[in-house]
């Protein structure tokens, strides 16, 4: 597995083979893909969802989309990683929205601290990343470029699936100032990113 | 609001992205989705950059169930014309069964009316397709059959055990595989109803005399789903 995600381009071609064996109804391939990207897709899914039974019930629901949904995927839609992880982080996001959060974003919290700052740094490295180290450091680069409301804001919404309210709620801010920290954030994001 | 602003388009796109469009906001923008490819551009391009966070979080093994539970469900789609059957079987039953139901009451009888269901059946194959065992469920006799296909030992001080997926909740142990022959377990009519509504078997690789925790602990070797006749 760790020699097959060295190299990312390798990866990308190895998960869009198993994709598309799954779209042909080749069930081996859908085993082999189940293997290859469960654990870094639960841990996105537990991440935002905070609790595993409701991790489990996302993984469960999101995969079986991949096997339906595997002939529908194609190199515009993202690199195969990419399109796997927003598959189940809208499917998480639509179960938060379901729950109306009942869960209390201070429990069950596993090892983060409080803003998820140690997302993309510290233990970054897995052999799973699927988009290349320079992206990466680019995305960090204008990332250190906005300020902090704004970063803390988006990495919230994007990593723990926090609602403007709980945002707001977390950086003891008024709900409308984190509205336009997003806004001007993601605005500046681009640009930084475009121009790089 | 003007849709076509490309940098309003853009924002929306990031903002869908990060889960902050909600409600009617965010059905109208997957409308517009539908419609607009470049906002499905500008969707894509936001995933792609936003990816490495998700990316970069420390992997969480799923449990082992989940695997074998997913396997089921996609084999159970992929038999798609058999789960049709297997509706009209129960259809075919039922209606039997008033019959049979109809005949009682005429006739005054005052036996139940029989809780009869068809047997079930896994066939185990490796990932040749050679067949290990075919397992048969048999509720009438409160039994399920064991019948090994091709000899397949397992390593020394080890044994391979069976579980039941329920559709919900935590595998259901349900004894150790035998090596020759045919062998045969009685299983409790509560474990019988559960298995009613089992999606698939699954054997696991365990200490020998099987797992001490009641739920798997070893790899899951093999698993296949229970198919009516």
């Amino acid at each position: 597995m760790a020699a097959l995600s060295a190299d990312i381009p390798d990866r990308n071609r190895f998960l869009t083979d198993l994709l598309h064996a799954c779209a042909q109804g080749r069930q081996a391939a859908f085993q082999a893909l189940y293997r290859e990207v469960s654990p870094q897709l639960f841990a996105v899914l537990v991440r935002i969802l905070k609790r595993r039974d409701l991790a489990e019930e996302a993984l469960q629901d999101a995969l079986l989309s991949v096997w339906r949904n595997a002939g529908s995927y194609a190199a515009d839609k993202g690199a195969p990683m990419t399109w796997m992880v927003s598959i189940c982080r809208y499917r998480a996001l639509d179960m938060l929205r379901r729950e109306k959060r009942e869960v209390s974003l201070d429990t069950e919290r596993e090892d983060l601290d409080e803003d998820g700052q140690e997302v993309s740094q510290g233990e970054a490295v897995t052999d799973a990343v699927a988009v290349s180290k320079a992206e990466e450091r680019r995305l960090e680069e204008c990332m250190g470029r906005l300020n902090d409301g704004q970063q803390r804001s988006i990495r919230l919404a994007y990593v723990d699936g926090c609602t403007h309210e709980e945002i707001a709620a977390r950086t003891g801010s008024p709900v409308g100032t984190v509205k336009s920290w997003v806004r001007r954030g993601l605005e500046s994001l681009k640009r930084c990113l475009e121009a790089t | 609001m003007n849709y076509s602003d490309p940098r309003l388009q853009d924002l929306l796109a990031g903002e869908y992205v990060l889960g902050l469009l909600r409600g009617s906001a965010r059905a109208r923008f997957e409308r517009l989705m539908m419609q607009d490819r470049t906002l499905g551009a500008a969707v894509v391009a936001w995933e792609g950059r936003f990816a490495g966070w998700a990316l970069g979080l420390k992997p969480v093994d799923p449990p082992g169930y989940l695997e074998w539970r997913l396997m089921g469900r996609i084999r159970g789609e992929s038999r798609g014309r058999g789960v049709a059957m297997r509706n009209t079987f129960w259809r075919t039953w039922a209606v039997a069964a008033t019959v049979v139901l109809a005949i009682v009451v005429v006739t005054q009888r005052l036996t139940p009316p029989a809780q009869v269901r068809a047997a079930e059946f896994a066939l185990m194959s490796d990932t040749k397709g050679n067949p290990l065992w075919l397992i048969s469920v048999h509720p009438e006799a409160n039994r399920v059959d064991m019948k090994v296909v091709t000899p397949n030992p397992p390593p020394a001080g080890k044994s391979y055990e069976l579980w039941m997926i329920p559709d919900g909740g935590k595998p259901v142990p349900m004894g150790l595989m035998n090596q020759t022959g045919e062998a045969s377990e009685t299983v409790s009519s509560e474990l019988l109803a559960r298995l009613a509504g089992a999606k698939a078997l699954a054997i696991s690789l365990e200490p020998q005399g099987g797992s001490p925790t009641g739920q798997p602990t070893g790899p899951v070797l093999w698993t296949a789903p229970l198919v009516s006749t």
